[in-house]
C-alpha cells in the first residue's frame, strides 16, 4: 500500500471547509438552527454538545436556556445536583475570584505543581486523532497553566515546545515511550487500563497505523497495533513501584500518575498505587472514553466514575492518606457541573478528553474507527480530513472552552458558600438526588 | 472433563475418556478433543492435513447478510432548490479549482450517488452529521422511525439491531466515544461485571484471552468417588458431557411448533428445526425440541435434546438410545413429574436427564425436590422478557435458584441450564455470574433469523413470529453461528478482564459482580434525597 501522505488538502479546500464548519458550529451553537434530530444520545443529549460548542466559541455559558448542565441518562450526574445558596445578594465583583487551583503534588517532595483550574487533558493517542488535535490540546494547555497528555503512541516533534504541559503516557504496548520523552515530562502517567474497555487493552485498526504512526510507534505501516492487557511485567503493586523507580531514575523530576480503571477493589488498587509512590491517583469510570471500544465494554465493565471516586476517597480517608495523593477523575465528566459534583464526591479535580473533543467539533457520531477516521478531521490520520482542524481554531476553542468552565465553577463555590474549589472535595452534605423527572430514563 | 482420562483417538488426538464413550463426535468434526487446550503430544512422522490429528475449537465465521435489509439508521432529506443555489455558488467562487469545486461534505458516499445530493443515498449515511452542520439550511438528517419499531417493550431497537449485526458479521460490535445510553436500570442494566487491574487469565497469548476456556460440564457430578473392597467403582460414573461453549439453543415459540401440526407453515418448522439441529451439531453444543417435532421431521443426534412431557413416556422412548450414533447426550423432560423422571432416567441410562422448571409458583420446592429425587440437570425457564413468579426478574430468579441449591450443599452436583430474557451478550456473562453453567437462546436465536415478532413478544406460549421468506438451512445455520461466535468473543473478552481463564469459575460469582444499588448506598447513601431501595447484597443474604 502507498502512503497518501502526498494527497492533503490544498488551502483552498481546506478554507472551504473549516469556513462551511465553523459557520455551522456557530449558528447551530447559537440557536439560529433547530436542534439537528439526529445529534446526541441520553449522556450527551443535543442541548449539552450545543452548549459545548457554544462555550467553545464565547468563554461563556449559554444564557438562552440551552441546558448545558446535566444529560437525561437517569442516574449519577444527572441525578445529582447541589443545595445551592439564593442568588448572592452582594456586590461579589469586589470579592477576590474564587480560587480553582489545586496542587497535583502532596507528598511533600518533589516538584510542586499546581494548575490554576481543576483539570487536565486526558490522554489521546496520535493515531488515534490526528497531530493537529494534539497540538490544539497542548497550545491550550499551556495557555492555562494545565497539562495534556500523549496517550499512548508517542511524541510528535511539535509538541515538544510545548513539552512543559504535555504528560508523557507509559502505556503496557509501551509505543512511542522513549527516554527523551520521559524527560521531556513534568508528570508521567502509567495507564493500567482505561474506561472505555477496561481489562481489554487497546487497539488500533491498520487502517490508522499509517507511514507516520508507525514511525513513532516503531512498527510497520498498515498494521493493526494491540497494546495488551495488563502490563505483562506487573503482577503486584511491588512490579508497579519497579515501574515507578524505573521513571524516576531516567526524570527524577517527573511527578507519576498511575491511571487505573474501577473495578470493584478500586479502592485497595489506589492505596496500593500510593504506597508505590503515585503522586496522582487517575480513576478512569466506565463511561468514557474515545476511542473506539467493543460496546459490552462500555456498559458492562467496571463501575461508572460516580460511584467509585466516593469508594476510594473514603477509604484514602480511613488508610490516613488522602492529604498525600491527588485523586483525579475521569470517565463520563462533560460539564463544569459534574467536574464540581466528582469533587464533591472526593475528587481533587478531573481529567476531560471527550468534552475537548466536542468543543473542537466531535458530534459522538462513534465512527471513529471505521474508514478513513472521522470526518470532523479529529480521530483520523487521513492527510486530507485532519486539516479540517487548525491547530491554533482548536486552541482558541479550548481556551474559551476552559474559560467557560471555570467561570461557571466559580460560579457554584459561590452559590455554595465556598472560597475554593479544594474546600469542596469530598462535601457530599452540599448534594442532594433528585427524583427522575417525566421524559428521563430512571 | 479436564481431569478425566485421557484416550488417543485413532487420529492422534486426545479426547477425555469419559466424553468419548458418551459422545459419539458430531459431523462434520473430526474426533475433538473436549477441552480445547489439547493438541497432540506427538507431531506425527508423515505430512498429513493438520484437521486430521488437531483440533481447536473454534467458530468459524462468514458474511451472511440480512434477508430482510434493517431500515436506514438516518433519513437524509435535501433542499434541492438550496442545493443548486449553493453548487452554483461554488462553481463561480472556486472555477477552475475542481479538487474544491466537488468536495462533498460526507465521505460514505450518501451524495455520491450520479445525480449527487438531488437523489442521496440514505443507506450510506453513518449519521456523522457534517453535511447537516456544514450546510444546515440544505440538508436535515433525521433519525428513521421505522428503526425505533423494531423490537418490543423488552427487547429494544438497539438490541435487535446488535443482534442482526453479530448474526450477519459473527464480529464483535465495536464503535468510538464512549457509552451513550442511560445510567443503570433494572435488570441487566444494574450490574457491572468486575475487572482486574493487573491479573490476566493466562500469560499465554497478547492479551491472555487466547487460552481462555469456554468448556462446561452438563450432568451430574460427584463430590468423592466410591470405591468397592477389590477397589473397583462402587457405582458408575455420574453421566455427564462437555459443551465447548456455554451456549444452546431453546425451544421455538409455540405458535410456530402448532402451525406445523395444523399442517400449514410445516416446512417453516422442518426449516427451523433443521438450523436448529446443524448449528447445534456445528457448534458442537445442542439444541431443544420437543419429541413429537423430532419425530415429525424426521431429526434426531447427539446435538439433539428432546423435550419429552409426562404423557410421552413409554417403552418406545429406549428406541431414541438404540443407536450410539444417535442417541441424545441430554432429553428434557417437561415439568417435575417424579414418576415421568424415574422412568426416563431407567428407559435412557446412558443419558443426561434434565428437568425444565418454569419460574412459576412454587418453583424452588420443586427444584430441592427433584434434586432430592436423583435430578442433577435443570432447565430454568423464565418467559421471553425474563419474567417468572410474582413478576420476579430472571437475574434475581437465577441468584435464588443458585443460591437454594449452595445453601442445600449440593450446588456443585448440579447443572443449571436457563432460558428467558437474555437477548444480549452481555446478559451471558451476567446470568453465570448469577448461577447458570449455561444458556439457551430462545428470542435472541430467533432474531438472528430475522424471524418478525408479530406483537408483543412475551413467552413462548404466546409470542408469534413471521419467519423470513427465502430463508434456508445454510443461510440460518450460518447466522446462529455467527450469533454464537460473537457472543462467545464478548464472554471471552468479559472474561479477560476480570482475568478469568474458563468460564466454570464464573459460575455464581457474585463477588464478580457489581450492583447499582449496592454501589449507590455506598457512595450516595448519605446524600440528602437518595433512597435504598434494598439493595441486592442484603436481599439474596449476602454479607461483606
Amino acid at each position: 500500500m502507498t502512503d497518501p501522505t502526498a494527497r492533503g488538502a490544498s488551502p483552498e479546500l481546506i478554507g472551504k471547509v473549516t469556513h462551511y464548519l465553523h459557520q455551522g458550529f456557530s449558528a447551530l451553537a447559537h440557536g439560529r438552527r433547530e436542534l439537528p434530530p439526529a445529534l446526541g444520545d441520553a449522556r450527551w443529549t443535543p442541548e449539552l454538545i450545543l452548549a459545548t460548542w457554544y462555550m467553545a466559541e464565547t468563554g461563556q455559558v449559554p444564557t438562552g436556556g440551552l441546558e448545558y448542565r446535566v444529560g437525561r441518562s437517569g442516574g449519577g450526574f444527572d441525578r445529582l445536583d447541589f443545595e445551592l445558596l439564593p442568588e448572592p445578594a452582594a456586590n461579589t465583583s469586589a470579592m477576590a475570584a474564587e480560587d480553582t487551583s489545586i496542587a497535583l503534588n502532596r507528598r511533600g517532595s518533589g516538584a510542586e505543581i499546581t494548575i490554576p483550574v481543576p483539570f487536565y487533558g486526558g490522554g489521546m493517542s496520535y493515531g488515534s486523532v490526528s497531530e493537529q488535535v494534539m497540538l490544539a490540546r497542548a497550545i491550550a494547555a499551556a495557555r492555562w497553566s494545565t497539562y495534556m497528555c500523549t496517550g499512548e503512541g508517542g511524541y510528535p516533534e511539535a509538541l515538544v515546545p510545548y513539552k512543559d504541559n504535555i504528560i508523557t503516557q507509559v502505556a503496557t504496548g509501551l509505543f512511542g515511550v522513549e527516554e527523551r520523552t520521559i524527560q521531556y515530562a513534568p508528570i508521567v502517567e502509567f495507564k493500567y487500563a482505561q474506561g472505555a474497555k477496561p481489562g481489554l487493552g487497546g487497539h488500533l485498526l491498520g487502517d490508522k497505523s499509517t507511514t507516520a504512526v508507525a514511525k513513532m510507534r516503531g512498527s510497520v505501516p498498515w498494521v493493526s497495533l494491540f497494546s495488551p492487557f495488563p502490563f505483562h511485567s506487573v503482577y503486584s503493586v511491588e512490579d508497579h513501584k519497579k515501574h515507578v523507580d524505573w521513571i524516576k531514575t531516567i526524570n527524577p523530576r517527573a511527578l507519576i500518575s498511575v491511571k487505573v480503571s474501577t473495578p470493584a477493589d478500586v479502592d485497595m488498587v489506589a492505596v496500593g498505587s500510593y504506597y508505590a509512590g503515585a503522586h496522582i491517583l487517575h480513576l478512569d469510570g466506565a463511561y468514557g472514553g474515545t476511542g473506539a471500544a467493543p460496546e459490552i465494554a462500555k456498559k458492562n465493565i467496571a463501575m461508572p466514575i460516580e460511584l467509585a471516586v466516593p469508594k476510594v476517597h473514603k477509604h484514602l480517608v480511613k488508610e490516613g492518606i488522602r492529604d498525600r495523593v491527588t485523586l483525579m477523575a475521569s470517565g463520563g465528566i462533560r460539564t463544569a457541573w459534574d467536574i464540581a459534583k466528582i469533587i464533591a464526591l472526593g475528587a481533587d479535580g478531573a481529567v476531560l478528553a471527550t468534552t475537548e473533543l466536542v468543543a473542537l467539533g466531535c458530534t459522538r457520531c462513534s465512527n471513529c474507527e471505521r474508514g478513513r477516521g472521522c470526518t470532523f478531521g479529529l480521530t483520523t490520520t487521513d492527510p486530507e480530513l485532519k486539516e479540517w482542524l487548525q491547530p491554533e481554531w482548536g486552541a482558541a476553542r479550548l481556551d474559551n472552552l476552559f474559560r467557560a468552565i471555570q467561570g461557571e465553577l466559580r460560579a457554584i463555590l459561590r452559590r455554595l458558600g465556598l472560597r475554593s474549589v479544594r474546600d469542596l472535595r469530598g462535601r457530599t452534605d452540599l448534594l442532594r438526588y433528585r427524583p427522575a423527572e417525566t421524559g428521563e430514563v430512571a | 472433563m479436564r481431569a478425566a482420562g485421557l484416550s488417543a483417538s485413532p487420529a492422534g488426538s486426545l479426547a477425555p475418556a469419559g466424553a468419548a464413550a458418551l459422545v459419539p463426535v458430531p459431523a462434520p468434526f473430526p474426533a475433538a478433543a473436549a477441552d480445547d487446550r489439547i493438541a497432540s503430544r506427538r507431531a506425527p512422522r508423515r505430512v498429513r492435513p493438520a484437521s486430521a490429528y488437531y483440533h481447536r475449537y473454534h467458530i468459524a465465521t462468514a458474511a451472511t447478510p440480512d434477508l430482510r435489509p434493517l431500515p436506514h439508521r438516518f433519513l437524509v432529506q435535501v433542499n434541492k432548490f438550496r442545493l443548486a443555489r449553493l453548487l452554483l455558488t461554488e462553481l463561480f467562487r472556486y472555477w477552475g479549482r475542481w479538487d474544491v469545486v466537488l468536495n462533498r461534505p460526507c465521505i460514505y458516499g450518501v451524495f455520491s450517488g450520479p445525480v449527487g445530493g438531488f437523489s442521496p443515498r440514505a443507506e450510506r449515511c453513518v449519521g456523522c452529521l457534517r453535511c447537516t452542520i456544514q450546510h444546515p439550511d440544505v440538508v436535515r438528517i433525521l433519525p428513521n422511525p421505522a428503526l425505533r419499531r423494531l423490537g418490543d417493550d423488552y427487547c429494544t431497537p438497539r438490541q435487535v439491531e446488535t443482534i442482526f449485526y453479530e448474526a450477519s458479521k459473527g464480529s464483535v460490535p465495536v464503535k468510538g466515544q464512549g457509552y451513550r445510553g442511560r445510567f443503570g436500570g433494572a435488570g441487566w442494566d444494574g450490574m457491572w461485571t468486575d475487572m482486574s487491574e493487573i491479573v490476566r487469565p493466562t500469560r499465554d497469548g497478547i492479551h491472555g484471552r487466547e487460552l481462555i476456556s469456554t468448556v462446561v460440564d452438563i450432568g451430574a457430578r460427584s463430590t468423592h468417588l466410591q470405591l468397592a473392597e477389590d477397589g473397583s467403582l462402587a457405582a458408575p460414573p455420574p453421566r455427564t458431557f462437555t459443551l465447548q461453549m456455554p451456549l444452546l439453543f431453546d425451544l421455538l415459540p409455540d405458535s410456530l411448533l402448532a402451525a406445523a401440526r395444523k399442517g400449514s407453515a410445516g416446512s417453516r418448522l422442518h426449516d427451523l428445526a433443521a438450523i436448529w439441529a446443524r448449528a447445534a451439531a456445528e457448534l458442537e453444543t445442542l439444541a431443544v425440541l420437543p419429541l413429537a417435532t423430532l419425530r415429525r421431521c424426521g431429526l434426531a443426534g447427539p446435538q439433539l435434546a428432546p423435550l419429552i412431557g409426562p404423557g410421552e413416556i413409554g417403552d418406545d422412548l429406549a428406541e431414541l438410545a438404540a443407536d450410539a450414533a444417535s442417541a441424545p447426550q441430554m432429553v428434557e423432560l417437561a415439568g417435575w413429574e417424579p414418576d415421568a423422571f424415574a422412568a426416563l432416567a431407567r428407559l435412557l441410562p446412558e443419558t443426561v436427564v434434565a428437568v425444565r422448571l418454569p419460574f412459576a409458583a412454587g418453583w424452588r420446592g420443586r427444584l430441592l425436590d427433584a434434586f432430592a429425587a436423583g435430578a442433577r440437570t435443570f432447565h430454568l425457564e423464565a418467559d421471553y422478557h425474563g419474567r417468572g413468579e410474582a413478576g420476579g426478574f430472571v437475574l434475581d430468579l437465577l441468584i435464588e435458584a443458585n443460591r437454594a441449591l449452595v445453601e442445600a450443599g449440593v450446588r456443585d452436583q448440579a447443572t443449571l441450564l436457563g432460558s428467558g430474557g437474555i437477548v444480549a451478550a452481555e446478559h451471558v456473562p451476567k446470568a453465570i455470574i448469577a448461577g447458570l453453567d449455561a444458556v439457551a437462546l430462545d428470542t435472541a436465536a430467533l432474531l438472528a433469523l430475522q424471524c418478525r415478532p408479530l406483537g408483543r413478544f412475551a413467552s413462548r406460549a404466546t409470542a408469534r413470529v413471521e419467519v423470513p421468506s427465502g430463508m434456508t438451512v445454510g443461510w440460518g445455520t450460518q447466522r446462529l453461528k455467527n450469533l454464537c461466535a460473537a457472543w462467545r468473543d464478548q464472554l471471552l473478552e468479559v472474561m479477560g478482564a476480570m482475568g478469568l481463564r474458563e468460564v466454570r469459575r464464573l459460575r455464581g460469582e457474585l463477588g464478580r459482580a457489581m450492583f447499582q444499588h449496592d454501589l449507590e448506598a455506598e457512595a450516595f447513601g448519605e446524600i440528602a434525597g437518595w433512597s435504598d431501595p434494598g439493595g441486592h447484597r442484603a436481599e439474596h443474604g449476602l454479607h461483606d
